[in-house]
């Protein structure tokens, strides 16, 4: 059924590859090093995520995005089932569990949010660009946004959101409508900020800026930074990071993974890290410059544009520039299904650039 | 089948501008780690040297509960706090030991307190509270053989008596572990958990802020590194009036019960008391395991509001309710008369008057006045069940008041339907007959009594019992407001309410009401005695001292602006238990008539 052309794995993208593979492997050694127990389950997500990118790549992406279409109106009904009968952990109904495993079903579901805006934005390409453009892909989106955001999990459904936008400006939409669309957006903001009641806003504070909560995420937050400033120029050595080793650093393998990287590594070492994933984001352009038609080239800038603005995210909020919103570095932090979806929009890019001449 | 697009297709502008934005916002994550890393990585590293950063929460000042006047009710003074980090010390076990023999308390009460939390754990957890200055002294002496022990200042609730106004305030107790999964609260804060205190504690509690401090080897502060002022809880005015209710306590003094005093023109709670009270104070403190059961298994139930949780039969209280049903359907009207006999027989079983003496036919005037029982038991025949039940439930009797005190029931008032679906009972007359005297299955909260006298002073409005007028956050903003609010109107003509205050009136001026007679004010209400148990011989019939106590009035008569009830658990008669215990209330309430009276006389 599969029958791969001989010609297409001469195609096969090895500088994405080599780039992801940089990546993994720096987290699967950082967290080994912090948790071992978990550094070996982590090798088996690996292992369940290279099965799933061999199937990405296997495919023609043109097939995929139409499967990916099924997959969303698949994947939404999936949310509703999680707010309903997931498996909560910290506060929030995020996991649902099938058989011993439990699946994040919002990680996977953000490539076939990419497939299902990309196929709507390709088939409208010959026609004029009107507000079709804009509205339909954010009708698309703010459901998906809705049930992610009620989980609660704010990191994910942001990290949708940049999609949908870097997909609406390369799907062809006007500039006049987008600004419009910017310009509605911001008024709105301020008349429903003025209809909520104080402690409402307060609690929107608190939420979108946690450190106004003194002793929770404020806490994360001075001490990420001391764990990655104490790291100085070379870092600590593999075992010498005190800071993450001792417990200080909350969310040591998730979330604030980075921190303790860098901590090991010093400034060279996160700065190659930096230098990896700008590498890998400019690769990802590269192939949706070069794609073959138009549903390839928002293929590519979705994935791109997903794992960019993850990692920009996480990147932010551990270094303190940034509130603290739960978003795990793509390939870096430990977790099965967000690792599973980093290693699939690898797999999708190469997918759009091994097929740029079929 | 192949459709290469054109060159023109390809939106390159778009892409690279994409590409440019998050090629920049990885150089500015680039920059923060170069600052992180490189200029502050020598502070930053000396910090993580030995982790020298210490949390101190900042316990908020929970909100002031005020009296109608501006009294406070409930308040705050600083009280000493053992704070341990459990990270910060090498031993937990020996210190454990050490702060249990220094303060004299058991170890394993301190044990409980950190056997949920991590041993490694960074955050500051609260071992005791409400140190006394001797015990403050101790630790201080052995400080630095108790590396992570801190004593903090925190606001703690301070209360004018120990049992004062108990029931009504409530108390504040730690979070327990079904709090910490309801809402954003920490182990260790306090939360209402009943009365006012619980009613509106989300806005009471404030939010409490915290500093994070850099400290030397020795554990002294070096600087602030971050400072969040705790938001100050927002204040609750009540509209408790402290000096009636310490007269009410006064009055009630050491008997079971309970007195509900109310504002007939607004619903106004000026003071509710129920005997025995609880320690308020010593509640916000961790109970240890003697004191609660203590508590709990006393048999005299200090934790029972009996004011809203106590059910009740009315007794002749209920007396009211029957003069008012039979006028209003003409069943009888204030010129016709019925016999009132010393015992009175129906269905072959011989019912009795409270007197041994027969008083010939009265009028229901008179019949109200005397409390005649023969009298209501064959008015209440008259009426039937349907009729009085309708009468009960119009004055809001068998249904809670919405007062929002902690654990407040309904009662219940028995209607034929009710028993056949409850009770799979076909409905006797000889039920009609106990009901008609307010006895049998009937029960009621001392607060209804209440909510149903001041409808019969103001004219037939049921008000929602309010307890609270606004809450305000310190700054002055306004965060909860509660107007008087009108549950439901007894629809009568004004001729009845008329008829029943003024026989009401006549039972205090000369009838079984005379103790609660006050000099200067003219009273009205009605005495209650409440049988709780069965009569087994004559004799039997003529101990009174197992039965409630009631008293219901109204002052003035003419223009009623306070109701005051009455209720003593097991206590007697209530025209010789209760009605003296609302004489001392009124005569607090109207100091200045009475003064002036007496002056006079």
């Amino acid at each position: 059924m599969f029958r791969v052309d001989r010609r297409l794995l001469v195609q096969f993208d090895w500088q994405l590859l080599g780039l992801a593979g940089c990546l993994i492997v720096a987290g699967l050694v950082t967290v080994s090093t912090l948790v071992p127990r978990l550094g070996a389950r982590q090798l088996v997500a690996l292992g369940i995520a290279t099965v799933g990118a061999m199937v990405i790549l296997a495919v023609d992406y043109r097939t995929l995005a139409r499967w990916a279409c099924w997959g969303y109106g698949f994947g939404l009904m999936v949310l509703l089932a999680v707010l309903l009968v997931g498996r909560s952990a910290l506060g929030a109904r995020r996991w649902i569990a099938v058989g011993p495993v439990s699946l994040q079903p919002s990680e996977l579901f953000k490539l076939a949010f990419i497939g299902t805006l990309a196929v709507y934005l390709a088939s409208r390409e010959s026609s004029r660009p009107g507000w079709d453009r804009v509205i339909v892909p954010l009708a698309l989106t703010l459901p998906a946004v809705a049930l992610i955001v009620k989980q609660p999990d704010l990191g994910t459904a942001l990290t949708l959101l940049p999609v949908a936008v870097a997909l609406i400006i390369v799907g062809g939409a006007r500039w006049r409508h987008l600004a419009m669309l910017a310009g509605c957006g911001l008024a709105v903001l301020p008349v429903f900020w003025f209809l909520l009641r104080d402690y409402q806003r307060e609690r929107i504070l608190v939420y979108i800026d946690p450190s106004r909560d003194p002793l929770g995420s404020a806490w994360n937050v001075i001490q990420a930074k001391i764990t990655i400033g104490s790291g100085q120029l070379g870092g600590k050595g593999l075992f010498g990071g005190t800071q993450s080793r001792l417990a200080f650093l909350p969310e040591r393998h998730t979330d604030f993974v980075f921190a303790a990287y860098a901590e090991s590594w010093g400034f060279l070492g996160a700065a190659a890290l930096l230098v990896v994933y700008a590498l890998l984001v400019l690769r990802g352009f590269e192939v949706a410059t070069t794609a073959r038609d138009t549903l390839g080239t928002l293929l590519a800038t979705g994935a791109t544009v997903l794992l960019a603005a993850q990692a920009l995210v996480n990147l932010g909020m551990v270094t303190g520039l940034l509130p603290v919103v739960g978003i795990p570095l793509p390939f870096v932090s430990y977790g099965g299904s967000a690792l599973l979806t980093a290693v699939g929009a690898v797999a999708l890019i190469a997918n759009v650039r091994m097929r740029r001449f079929a | 089948m192949i459709r290469p697009r054109p060159a023109s297709a390809i939106p390159r502008g778009r892409l690279r501008l994409l590409a440019v934005v998050l090629g920049l916002g990885f150089l500015v994550v680039g920059g923060q780690l170069a600052y992180l890393q490189i200029l502050s990585g020598e502070r930053l590293a000396a910090l993580s040297d030995r982790n020298r950063l210490r949390l101190r929460p900042i316990a908020a000042p929970r909100g002031i509960l005020f009296d109608r006047a501006g009294l406070p009710l409930a308040d705050n003074r600083p009280a000493f706090t053992l704070v341990v980090v459990p990270r910060e010390v090498p031993d937990l076990g020996a210190l454990v030991d050490r702060l249990a023999a220094l303060l004299q308390t058991p170890a394993s009460e301190l044990r409980d307190r950190l056997a949920r939390v991590s041993a490694d754990s960074p955050w500051p957890i609260r071992l005791s509270r409400g140190l006394t200055l001797e015990e403050v002294a101790r630790i201080e002496e052995w400080r630095l053989e108790l590396p992570g022990v801190t004593i903090e200042v925190e606001p703690q609730r301070a209360y004018p008596g120990v049992r004062f106004a108990a029931h009504v305030l409530g108390y504040v107790r730690e979070a327990s572990d079904q709090d910490l999964a309801r809402s954003g609260l920490r182990r260790g804060d306090l939360v209402g958990q009943s009365g006012l205190e619980r009613l509106h504690d989300e806005h009471l509690r404030g939010r409490d802020g915290g500093e994070q401090v850099e400290v030397d080897a020795y554990g002294r502060m070096i600087r602030i590194l971050d400072r969040r002022e705790p938001v100050p809880g927002a204040h609750m005015w009540t509209t408790i009036d402290r000096r009636i209710q310490q007269a009410v306590e006064d009055a009630l003094g050491a008997r079971a019960g309970a007195v509900v005093v109310m504002d007939p023109r607004n619903g106004d709670v000026l003071a509710l008391t129920s005997h025995p009270a609880f320690p308020v104070e010593r509640f916000s403190r961790p109970l240890d395991r003697e004191t609660w059961l203590g508590l709990v298994q006393d048999p005299t139930r200090p934790l029972l509001n009996r004011a809203v949780q106590g059910l009740y039969p009315p007794g002749s209280l209920f007396k009211i309710v029957l003069a008012a049903a039979a006028l209003q359907s003409q069943i009888t009207t204030p010129f016709d008369r019925l016999p009132c006999p010393r015992q009175w027989v129906f269905g072959g079983r011989p019912y009795h008057n409270w007197e041994d003496h027969d008083r010939g036919a009265l009028t229901l005037h008179e019949a109200l006045q005397f409390s005649c029982n023969t009298y209501f038991y064959q008015l209440g025949l008259k009426l039937g069940p349907e009729k009085i039940v309708q009468m009960a439930e119009a004055f809001g009797l068998g249904r809670g008041t919405d007062s929002g005190l902690t654990g407040e029931r309904g009662g219940l008032v028995p209607s034929p339907a009710w028993k056949r679906e409850a009770l799979k009972d076909k409905w006797h007359p000889g039920d009609t007959v106990s009901l008609s005297i307010g006895q049998g299955l009937i029960t009621v909260t001392p607060l209804q009594m209440a909510r149903m006298m001041a409808a019969v002073a103001n004219g037939g409005t049921l008000w929602k019992p309010r307890l609270v007028t606004r809450v305000a956050s310190a700054d002055g903003r306004l965060v909860h407001e509660e107007a008087p609010r009108i549950q439901g109107r007894v629809e009568m003509a004004p001729v009845i309410f008329e008829f029943l205050r003024e026989a009401l009136g006549a039972v205090v001026a000369e009838g079984t009401g005379k103790q609660a007679r006050v000099p200067g004010v003219s009273v009205g209400g009605k005495t209650g005695t409440a049988q709780t148990h069965e009569f087994k011989s004559d004799a039997d019939r003529k101990r009174r001292d197992q039965d409630h106590a009631w008293f219901a009035g109204f002052a003035p008569l003419d223009e009623p602006q306070v109701v005051v009830v009455v209720f003593a658990e097991r206590a007697g008669l209530g025209g010789q238990v209760a009605a003296p215990i609302a004489r001392e209330v009124l005569k607090a309430v109207f100091l200045e008539k009475v003064a002036r009276a007496e002056l006079a006389r």
